[in-house]
């Protein structure tokens, strides 16, 4: 800056005088809001706080068969959809699309209107809503994950031609 | 500092510059880029979504490096870019929450979900713009400098792991798709090119308004020491 005006640092709108004990309760305010962000975000995901279960871990994870809202995430196994007359009560299965249990299929129920991308091959469902003792899945809302993976039309219609 | 007369050309350019590229990237990303197979045009949200979610990035990092260099150094000039770069980032990150809440509707069925790559980044925009309430609570220019770079270092903190979040724990928002975690193949060349010339016109958008905040800062520290000077001379 120009020297004609006084540095920057000198300049206070209401002249303070530094508080040393002040300045120890910011530092320690600081290191706790910090410290309480950090523990947040540590434990708001491991552990029994995941996102989603797969379909193979929702299924032998009895404990939570008790009607807590969980979110489980498959594909959609091809043909297993029905809707119930002309209702917008449909049924399906989902099934894990690799690993161990990739022979497992749940079986859920949704009332409701479908998501966009529901039957789009290429994209996992998201399911939220509870599991309890009659083995079929209870939907509240239904997500789609897209893959991260972007190709253009064209593309794709040479390739499946 | 640069000359007044510099600095102005400089700025002019950048005006110019990022309004022909961003003229050009709109032309890109609603003409050139192809249709998505699966997504449709919505898709196209994207080439605003991830370079605006990357500059905030840039923003963040660079407040980190210029809050240390104000605690090391004591010298004005940091805190005011570490302050210019904090404002512009938090009107980027606002962005990215918004694009992502647009798509998010059409795409996941629903606007927002407590996802981890969504949780952090809400953390991370609470983080700066509590970096900003800070600089205006304080009652002088120094303490404001020195509690907001406290701020500006260690919130720096939730930057990685938003990037990462995606990596570390299940999430519904797809992986990178530039940068070491990337897949193979996530984009097409063409989608590539057009992702990269967004991130210039985005980073030249970026340069533009920080040198501009960067430079009303200074006006208004100008202003503060005239004010003292008034002030000290009528006593």
């Amino acid at each position: 800056m120009e020297p004609d005006w006084p540095d920057w640092t000198e300049v206070e709108i209401e002249a303070e005088p530094e508080n040393q004990s002040h300045r120890t309760r910011f530092l320690i305010l600081a290191a706790v809001v910090s410290l309480a962000l950090g523990y947040m975000i540590y434990a708001a995901f491991p552990g029994n706080a995941l996102y989603f279960l797969t379909v193979g871990e929702l299924i032998n994870k009895t404990d939570v068969h008790d009607g807590r809202t969980l979110r489980v995430s498959g594909k959609l196994v091809a043909d297993s959809f029905q809707r119930e007359g002309r209702t917008t009560v449909s049924h399906f299965q989902l099934r894990d699309e690799n690993g161990e249990s990739a022979g497992e299929y749940l079986s859920a129920t949704f009332v409701g209107v479908l998501p966009d991308l529901f039957f789009n091959p290429h994209s996992e469902v998201i399911l939220e809503g509870s599991y309890g003792e009659d083995q079929i899945f209870q939907t509240d809302a239904i997500l789609v994950k897209c893959p991260s993976k972007y190709q253009s039309l064209q593309e794709e219609t040479l390739l499946s031609s | 500092m640069l000359g007044n007369g510099v600095r102005q050309n400089i700025t002019g350019y950048l005006v110019v510059l990022s309004g022909l590229f961003m003229l050009a990237d709109l032309y890109l990303i609603f003409v050139v880029a192809p249709t998505d197979a699966v997504l449709g045009h919505v898709q196209r949200v994207f080439y605003f979504h991830v370079p605006i979610a990357i500059m905030s990035f840039l923003a963040f990092f660079l407040v980190f490096l210029a809050s240390i260099a104000y605690v090391v150094r004591r010298d004005g000039k940091w805190d005011r870019l570490a302050h210019s770069c904090a404002e512009v980032g938090v009107v980027f990150v606002t962005v990215a929450l918004l694009t992502g809440i647009i798509w998010g509707r059409p795409l996941w069925n629903t606007w927002w979900t407590w996802e981890p790559r969504l949780t952090t980044t809400l953390i991370l925009w609470l983080i700066y713009v509590s970096y900003l309430m800070i600089r205006s609570y304080a009652s002088n220019q120094q303490q404001a400098a020195r509690y907001s770079a406290v701020v500006g270092i260690v919130g720096f903190v939730d930057v990685p792991i938003v990037y990462y979040s995606v990596v570390w724990w299940r999430s519904i928002h797809p992986s990178p798709v530039v940068g070491p975690f990337a897949q193979a193949n996530a984009l097409e060349p063409i989608m590539l090119w057009i992702l990269l010339f967004s991130m210039v016109t985005f980073l030249i958008l970026f340069t533009y308004l920080v040198v501009e905040r960067t430079a009303l800062r200074n006006s208004e520290d100008r202003l503060l020491g005239i004010r003292l000077v008034a002030r000290r001379a009528g006593r």
